[in-house]
């Protein structure tokens, strides 16, 4: 089916459809054109191009920043690799994908574009300029290696991939806090987008792990540790996350010695991993339901021990369940760090707020709200698609597919 | 496995005595079941539903717990052990209603995933292993395949053969072609009758009496959680001693 018949099926396929369609469009149509006809000539963006390195980074000292540049470089890299393993690698006793499936060179075609003239649109430096577009074809170079040459290297790269991720983040807390023979900037100097995607990759990445075992905790025939999980699990969800946040950032220094309390950052980025991990637990506990009894059965009775079996059995179909729930509970996660401006941090929403209580640029918290929507927007998606991705790479085949 | 382990004095496979088991719910699902299975024998057990098989067979290797009673599984007493079930777990193998293959692996790593991980056998070692067996059972060519790829009775096939990769000294059938299409029930049974021609101790669930009369040596008779009766299949079927039996056999004949 073409393109132009699909969409006539889609839309048009009744008279009553039809006109759903036609004033669904017609309205989307009217709002796009308004909405770009103000941000095109109503608002001004000087202070997102006078504000850009505040949004982005904070107060992070200028002569440390190429620090972040270099982790940004990275993160592009490993961002094109993952893009070229998750959808250019055939996988096995399935049709042989293609290198670039139409909806990655759709992608790729999009990436080039936005790379082309937003820098300029948003009146960076043409030094600044000339990053961007080198990190558009690092992903781009990397996403075309991964797709064309990782398949010789299946074994390894299997193993590498999940292991990626991870690395690449104690590196970049090194890049970004300093330590190993890089001056050390603190974390109350982080801010803006920065702050923003550290708390979150850190409660993301730390909660996952800690979900899983609360939702086999919940699951566990020992009576402490299923009531221990029932309890915590049930106690973080019935209380809104900025009370959690409040009472952290008090009862944590009361609570531990001297010393040991992380500073306010830490600490809300500890509260944040601890909420989402109850919810994660649920998710996982819902995979965990779809697993039929047998499986485990089947593994035990081959001989594998618990871990074993939970392991190479279970784990891996219930998490593949509760995937899209899990990347959900991740996008919330993401954008619930806004509350961190309300403790008081410079997050992204924090920063964006000082520079709005600048008299100079009052009434401009239009095009400010906009651009934050837009940078979230991005990185959600840019989940979103991966767990998309994912997800079908890790479904096996079946008779009925 | 360490000779010291083996009682000289039971030569039997399983020995179970006066076993009872009550569900959580307080439900009394076995009430005092008595069954020797000998090394190399074919064991058949029948009865209605909900007679408590099923449960029976499944606390030989420990799937089930019970409260009364004791089980030998060659030579080694069932207890709350955890290695003694570790071990006997891994003599005892166990086809299942439902196939239960695992169906985000490959047939072959099916086969091959308890051997690398149980018996930390060498994989390439166990891989040929693997595909000789899938040979076995005639479904060599779908090595490469994902179970959801399988008709049923493939999939039971494969499920024989991944039990066999541990290479058990026993193997236990609750029902293994009961949700099978008819015209799949035949390959599964011939390959189970090879296997008993071959000297496996195999004890099945089932409600197929030609297998039962044709392979078996010997068919028992459960109800509401007791043995009713045993005896050689031609007995057990042409003249069945117990007023119970003779109602379940008109049932199913
Ligand atoms: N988990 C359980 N909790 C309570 N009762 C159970 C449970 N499992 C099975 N039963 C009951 O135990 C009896 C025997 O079940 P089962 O061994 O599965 O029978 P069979 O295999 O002979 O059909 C049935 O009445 C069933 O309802
Ligand atoms: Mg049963």
């Amino acid at each position: 089916m073409g393109p132009i018949q699909r969409l006539r099926k889609d839309l048009f396929a009744n008279p009553l459809d039809g006109l759903v369609s036609v004033l669904l469009l017609s309205g989307l149509a009217v709002a796009g054109y308004r909405l770009l006809h103000w941000a095109l000539t109503q608002a001004r963006w000087a202070v997102i191009q006078a504000n850009s390195t505040l949004l982005a980074v904070g107060r992070y000292p200028i002569e440390q920043q190429w620090r972040l540049w270099l982790l940004v470089a990275l993160v592009a890299a490993a961002s094109g690799l993952s893009w070229g393993v998750l959808r250019g690698l055939p996988v096995r006793d399935r049709p042989k994908t293609t290198l670039w499936p139409s909806n990655d060179r759709l992608a790729a075609i999009l990436l080039v574009f936005l790379a082309s003239w937003t820098p300029a649109l948003l009146g960076l430096t043409l030094a600044i300029q000339a990053r961007w577009w080198t990190l558009t074809a690092l992903v781009l170079l990397m996403r075309w290696l991964a797709g064309r040459y990782a398949g010789r290297f299946a074994k390894p790269a299997a193993l590498a991939m999940p292991l990626l991720w991870p690395l690449l983040y104690l590196l970049g807390m090194v890049l970004i806090g300093g330590g190993l023979g890089l001056v050390t900037v603190g974390a109350n100097e982080w801010g803006g987008l920065l702050l923003t995607l550290v708390e979150a990759s850190f409660a993301i990445l730390l909660s996952f792990p800690l979900g899983v075992l609360l939702a086999l905790g919940r699951r566990s025939s020992l009576p402490m540790l299923r009531w221990g999980s029932i309890v915590y699990i049930e106690f973080i969800r019935g209380a809104p996350l900025i009370t959690l946040l409040f009472l952290g950032q008090n009862i944590l220094g009361f609570l531990l010695p001297g010393g040991l309390a992380p500073d306010r950052v830490w600490r809300a980025a500890w509260i944040l991993t601890f909420f989402s991990a109850a919810y994660l637990a649920e998710a996982v506990r819902s995979g965990l339901a779809a697993v039929p009894r047998g499986q485990l059965e089947a593994a035990r009775s081959l001989g594998l021990s618990l871990p074993q079996a939970l392991g190479r059995v279970v784990l891996p179909q219930a998490l593949r369940v509760a995937l899209p729930a899990t990347v959900g509970q991740f996008i919330s996660l993401l954008q619930d760090t806004t509350l961190l401006s309300l403790i008081g941090l410079l997050d992204l929403l924090g920063t964006a707020r000082s520079v709005m209580a600048n008299p100079l640029y009052l009434g401009k918290s239009a095009e400010v709200y906009l651009t934050l929507a837009v940078l979230f927007w991005c990185c959600c998606a840019a989940l979103g698609l991966g767990s998309r991705a994912l997800e079908r790479r890790l479904s096996p085949p079946s008779l009925s597919r | 496995m360490p000779s010291e382990l083996m009682n000289p004095l039971s030569p039997a496979m399983i020995e179970a005595r006066g076993v009872e088991k009550w569900y959580p719910n307080g439900f009394h699902a076995l009430r005092g079941v008595d069954l020797t299975v000998q090394r190399g024998e074919v064991v058949v057990i029948m009865g209605p539903s909900g007679s408590g098989k099923s449960t029976f067979i499944r606390t030989f290797n420990a799937l089930e717990e019970f409260q009364k009673g004791s089980i030998t599984v060659d030579g080694i007493a069932l207890s709350d052990d955890l290695r003694k079930i570790d071990a006997i777990r891994r003599e005892v193998g166990m086809v299942f209603q439902q196939f239960n293959l695992f169906p985000h692996l490959s047939v072959l790593d099916n086969l091959t995933l308890a051997p690398v991980m149980v018996r930390k056998r060498r994989k390439d070692e166990v891989l040929q292993q693997a595909m000789a067996l899938l040979e076995r059972v005639g479904i060599a060519e779908q090595a490469h395949k994902f179970p959801g790829q399988l008709s049923g009775g493939q999939q039971q096939r494969v499920a024989i053969a991944r039990s066999l990769c541990m290479e058990p000294r026993i193997l236990l059938f609750d029902e293994p072609t009961s949700s099978l299409d008819p015209e799949m029930v035949r390959e599964v049974l011939e390959v189970m009758q090879g296997l008993a021609a071959d000297g496996m101790t195999m004890v099945v669930v089932t409600h197929e009496v030609g297998f039962a009369r044709q392979v078996a040596d010997r068919v028992v008779l459960m109800a509401d959680g007791l043995v009713v009766e045993e005896g050689a299949p031609q007995r057990f079927f042409d003249h069945p001693q117990h007023e119970r039996s003779r109602q379940f056999l008109a049932q199913i004949l």
